[in-house]
């Protein structure tokens, strides 16, 4: 089985800043494997993650995700790329004027030949794999934090991904709901087979990685 | 299909909040009444131009090429209309005095120009509803008859004319007795008329010499080719008479106001900022939408939404709203057009090429406004989501 990620000689510079943010990165994810990234601020942690989710062009080196190879793809190909891709953001994002279950449906609705009512039964099932059963049709706005990023998962798993991406997903939560959402994400990560890639400071769920990963100064230090 | 889906997005999101949406529906309306009315006076005060020509019964008419417009009339010798006689298929050649005189309001005695139209009440060439009754009373000495759609500032005329019977005005200085009611209309040349045999048309309006016409209304034998009559007239009169169709005549009216005077341009130009209010008003809104949901819509592009799609949900907001307000805009217009109607005593009301030509340009406007409004999409970076 081929790996989810492989990274290769990775350098990337911002266009104003002539330092680079990351250097020479190498990186390998096996199948289903759940991955912590760490590292103090400006590591370098989050450009990795953007670029590993086709979300910024390359620059220098090799970046292969989900078998595409990312140097040199064009926005069609990002974008196909992205569809394949679960993320989860340190925000919710949910769009306030849609229920719980089509905001996951959102996730669907990109294979608008799907039916309506199977992605409603599939956004549905998903929410009661989160322990949301009870909120389907609740707006954003009437449900906790806690809840709000459990609709997130939801939302990054429903469409089956090959891969998950998550950034500080705890970072705008309580001590228990946080871990609770983490658990809760690599549970059914580990159920589906699915990799994860989750950047986090925070040291309370470094235990339920396989592998942790820290990032000093642009480059992976271990 | 996709298309679908976006739309249903958008829709979700207007409806999402009701003070928004109101608002919104508001903004496209008010350009729509807007829109609406301008084209509506500008069509009707086109329309109450051509009443006079549209009210004369003649397949051809003879005119004066040097003539702009009715009220200004240039004059045409009266011998050109005994001279179309001369084809067999002419049966009749009817002389039209047209003049503008000063009408003294009987009950303030102030005076206001009124226009004055001559003919023989007997040949039938001109047909103003109520006619008919009133020619025996016309062809005594002094008498006119008065056009009841007249401006008000003329005085209580009709009403007096019901209570009391005929009775006397003041006519180009001259006493005439009102002896009936005919029905014609208001115009941008005339705010009144009043209708007369030549004889007293030429008792009010001395200067005018008989052997001058403004008009000459030509009758043809049934089953004449007017196409044919117009082209042999043409051979036979001298190049001091243009001969018209009916259609034409309307049409050489109507063209003075529309090229000759600014009034076309007013009222587009209104129509214009009408249309750029609303789509201000509609750009505002579908902005605001946008930058209140740019962490939302960033995160639709990174879960895999393309750009093109995100645009598909502002131009869906967009086109929606076109319709939403546009029709309270068509119900409101055409009951604004009555009241307006009723007022003003010009001749409005709702056309249905008109309706669909608002409809476009409201559906333009909003999708102006959605092009402009996509812009701020690109400020959705999902890079800059984590």
């Amino acid at each position: 089985m081929v790996a989810p990620i492989a990274l290769r000689g990775v350098c990337y510079t911002y266009d104003r800043g002539d330092r680079p943010v990351l250097r020479d990165v190498d990186l390998a994810i096996a199948p289903g494997e759940i991955v912590l990234l760490t590292g103090p601020s400006g590591s370098g942690k989050t450009t990795l993650l953007t670029l590993i989710g086709a979300l910024r062009a390359m620059q220098t080196g090799s970046c292969v995700v989900l078998g595409q190879e990312l140097a040199g793809a064009n926005e069609r190909q990002r974008v196909a790329l992205r569809r394949r891709i679960g993320f989860i953001f340190q925000q919710h994002n949910l769009l306030g004027f849609l229920s719980a279950r089509q905001n996951v449906a959102m996730s669907l609705e990109i294979d608008p030949a799907a039916p309506e009512r199977e992605r409603l039964a599939r956004a549905g099932a998903m929410l009661a794999a989160v322990g949301l059963a009870d909120k389907t049709e609740s707006l954003p706005g009437q449900l906790s934090g806690g809840q709000r990023q459990r609709v997130a998962v939801a939302r990054a798993l429903v469409g089956t991904p090959g891969l998950v991406l998550a950034d500080e997903p705890t970072a705008a939560l309580d001590r228990q709901s946080g871990q609770d959402v983490v658990r809760l994400l690599t549970d059914l990560a580990r159920q589906r087979g699915v990799p994860i890639l989750l950047v986090t400071h925070d040291p309370r769920i470094l235990d339920i990685a396989d592998r942790i990963v820290a990032m000093e100064d642009g480059r992976i230090v271990g | 299909m996709i298309a679908l889906l976006a739309g249903r997005l958008a829709w979700r999101q207007l409806t999402s909040s009701r003070a928004r949406l109101v608002s919104a529906i508001a903004g496209v309306m008010f350009a729509c009444v807007l829109v609406f009315m301008q084209l509506g006076f500008r069509a009707a005060l086109f329309d109450s131009a051509s009443n006079l020509p549209r009210a004369l019964q003649g397949e051809l008419f003879l005119i004066n090429p040097l003539t702009l417009v009715m009220f200004r009339p240039e004059p045409l010798a009266r011998s050109r209309a005994s001279q179309t006689l001369a084809l067999p298929e002419v049966a009749q050649a009817v002389p039209i005095y047209l003049a503008q005189a000063k009408f003294r309001n009987p009950d303030t005695g102030r005076q206001r120009t009124i226009q004055l139209i001559g003919f023989d009440p007997e040949a039938g060439a001109v047909d103003f509803a109520g006619l008919a009754p009133l020619v025996p009373a016309l062809k005594r000495i002094d008498t006119i008859g008065f056009d009841r759609r007249s401006r008000p500032e003329f005085g209580s005329v009709v009403g007096r004319l019901e209570r009391d019977g005929p009775f006397e005005v003041e006519v180009g200085g001259r006493a005439m007795t009102v002896v009936g009611l005919v029905s014609l209309g208001t115009s941008f040349g005339a705010d009144g008329n009043a209708v007369m045999t030549e004889t007293n048309f030429r008792r009010i309006v001395k200067e005018r010499q008989p052997s001058k016409t403004d008009l000459v209304a030509i009758r043809l034998r049934p089953g004449a080719d007017a196409q044919a009559v117009k082209a042999s007239l043409a051979t036979i009169l001298p190049p001091d008479v243009v001969v018209l169709t009916g259609a034409e005549l309307i049409a050489w009216e109507r063209s003075y106001w529309e090229k000759g005077t600014p009034i076309g341009f007013i009222f587009g130009f209104g129509s214009l900022m009408g249309l750029v209010v609303g789509m201000v008003i509609v750009y505002q809104i579908l902005f605001s939408d946008i930058a209140t949901h740019l962490r939302e819509y960033a995160t639709l592009k990174a879960i895999g939404y393309s750009n093109t799609y995100l645009r598909l949900v502002v131009m869906a907001a967009a086109l929606l709203l076109a319709v939403l307000g546009f029709v309270p805009g068509f119900f409101g217009s055409t009951v604004l057009y009555d009241v307006v109607a009723k007022a003003t005593l010009l001749p409005l009301g709702m056309a249905t090429d008109r309706a669909v030509a608002v409809f476009g340009m409201i559906f333009a406007m909003c999708a102006a406004a959605g092009l402009l409004a996509m812009r701020k999409l690109g400020e959705a970076n999902p890079a800059d989501m984590f």
